[in-house]
């Protein structure tokens, strides 16, 4: 039983790297853009039977198909920026929150449409390192090494180039940003092609690990948002912490009970996370 | 170089600026007064492009500009250090100078433009890798000013730069005005503070209630008996 508590907590930790890279992009697009993407599961989804398309039905080697994936989902992101968000900038925020939930169905139905209820998936299979009694998929490893170093690449992106400096300004205070010669339009653009681009490598993580279906987005929808809520909204380090409680939150309480039970877990930990601090764990209030 | 022709500027219904004209010529620092609530702020964020004009036209270098974007206007050579400075709070010292020097025809220059800053302010040198939000009032007003000297502004527009600071501190933002107007550039400054800013004023205006309601230089101000109980304190 111990073995197996230290191999969930394990883990937790890895998983909540990829899901690390989910807040962050969620928390990205609210920090920027002042929106909440609903549909940020449906997302990766959507990221998932891209990969799996390229590779099982056009044949293409699967790395070329990752990448491929993740451009189509930054340019899937650039476009929810031009027809959805765009028009609805300057509306009450219920809009702006039901025309991104509705993205939710859109997208589960088109999956639907088009790849069926079946469940799909490519093949593969990754050793599993054991260490004494621990086993550790390698699968896990690579997502999780592979998340590490994708935020790496993002802080630096964020912090050394001239780009990076408009989104932070933008986040901050848009009206100063604007007058500093920045285009808010630009910048949001990159941010929502960043943040797509992010749910197409967070599919990319995904494949070797699970199979995918219409519904597959949701719990990941809810995921993110807890964490994102969970660590302060709009605070990315505040998300990145979170995502490592949640991930780890779950993977043991999965062990110990099942995962259906682990998943209300986390949303009982959400909850009086909530009422004790409102504001998140790292949040301000407003 | 600037020339504000008949603006009117709108917050829903409510009207805030009426008919307002006024001009900056090259090389001028020019003040606007008037009591809190009277428009000041908004005229400035008119001309910025940060608050859309109704009526009437901005012209600077007899280009119109209120048609444009705020983030073509800092292209321009128009430059605003708003109330408070509004420094971006979790950027860095260096960070905010940068963002200053974002525009495009800033940007070439901000190598050199942040050694003249850091001699200019050696208190910002020493602090530039602190968050802007950590720093003293005093200090992030400074840091305002530097942030808008970086964009290669000709025209600052002040808005208030010495509210809530401490008298000293006060002296040191109008030295630094003046400085400013030694080093050519053109100023159109806000305040509260008639006393004060008149004396380093080549015109000034009057606004209240949203309309302008005198102008002329300083001695024309000092002889008015309306403005001299109400604004001068004399």
């Amino acid at each position: 039983m111990a073995d197996q508590i230290i191999m969930a907590f394990i883990n937790g930790i890895l998983l909540g790297g990829v899901l690390a890279l989910l807040a962050f992009g969620l928390n990205l697009i609210f920090g920027v853009v002042k929106i909440i993407h609903m549909a940020y599961g449906q997302f990766v989804m959507l990221g998932f039977y891209l990969i799996y398309s390229f590779n099982a039905i056009f044949h293409i080697p699967l790395v070329p198909a990752m990448l491929l994936g993740i451009a189509a989902m930054a340019l899937l992101g650039v476009l929810t920026q031009l027809l959805l968000i765009n028009p609805l900038l300057n509306a009450p925020r219920l809009n702006q929150l039901l025309a991104l939930a509705s993205l939710i169905i859109v997208l589960e139905n088109l999956a639907m449409i088009i790849w069926g209820a079946d469940y799909r998936g490519i093949p593969l299979t990754l050793p599993i390192i054991n260490i004494g009694e621990v086993f550790i998929r390698s699968s896990y490893l690579i997502a999780f090494i592979g998340a590490i170093v994708v935020l790496g690449l993002l802080y630096l992106f964020l912090h050394r180039t001239y780009l990076g400096l408009a989104i932070r300004a933008t986040a901050q205070d848009l009206e100063m940003a604007e007058g500093m010669g920045i285009n808010p339009r630009i910048v949001y653009y990159v941010t929502l092609a960043a943040g797509g681009a992010l749910t197409g490598v967070v599919a990319a993580f995904f494949v070797p690990i699970y199979t995918v279906h219409p519904h597959f987005g949701s719990s990941f929808t809810i995921m993110a948002f807890v964490i994102v809520v969970f660590g302060g909204m709009g605070n990315l380090l505040g998300g990145f912490i979170s995502a490592f409680i949640i991930g780890v939150a779950t993977s043991v309480a999965a062990v110990l009970y099942t995962n259906e039970l682990a998943d209300i877990l986390a949303l009982i930990l959400f909850v009086l996370v909530m009422l004790v601090r409102p504001q998140g764990l790292l949040g301000v209030r407003a | 170089m600037l020339k504000v022709d008949g603006i009117d500027i709108f917050y829903g219904e409510f009207r805030a600026l009426e008919a307002v004209s006024l001009k900056v010529e090259a090389g001028q620092t020019v003040i606007v007064v008037g009591p809190n609530g009277a428009g000041k702020s908004t005229l400035l964020r008119g001309i910025s492009g940060l608050q859309r004009t109704r009526k009437g036209a901005v012209y600077f270098h007899d280009e119109r500009i209120d048609t444009l974007r705020a983030y073509r206007i800092v292209e321009k050579g128009i430059s605003l250090v708003p109330e408070g400075g509004r420094a971006f709070p979790y950027l860095s010292v260096e960070d905010n100078l940068r963002a200053g020097a974002y525009n495009r025809n800033a940007r070439g220059y901000a190598k050199e433009g942040f050694e003249q800053i850091y001699d200019l302010f050696p208190i910002l040198a020493k602090r530039r890798r602190q968050m802007a939000g950590s720093l003293s009032g005093g200090e992030r007003q400074m840091l305002a000013i530097a942030r808008s000297l970086m964009s290669k502004p000709k025209l600052i527009l002040l808005d208030e730069p010495s509210l809530g600071l401490a008298p000293l501190v006060v002296d040191l933002v109008f030295e630094f005005v003046q400085k400013m107007k030694k080093e050519g550039y053109s100023i159109l400054l806000v305040e509260q503070n008639a006393n004060r800013a008149l004396r380093i004023a080549d015109y000034a205006y009057l606004v209240e209630s949203g309309k302008l309601v005198f102008e002329g230089n300083r001695q024309d101000f000092d002889k008015n008996p309306y403005i001299k109980t109400a604004y001068l304190g004399l």
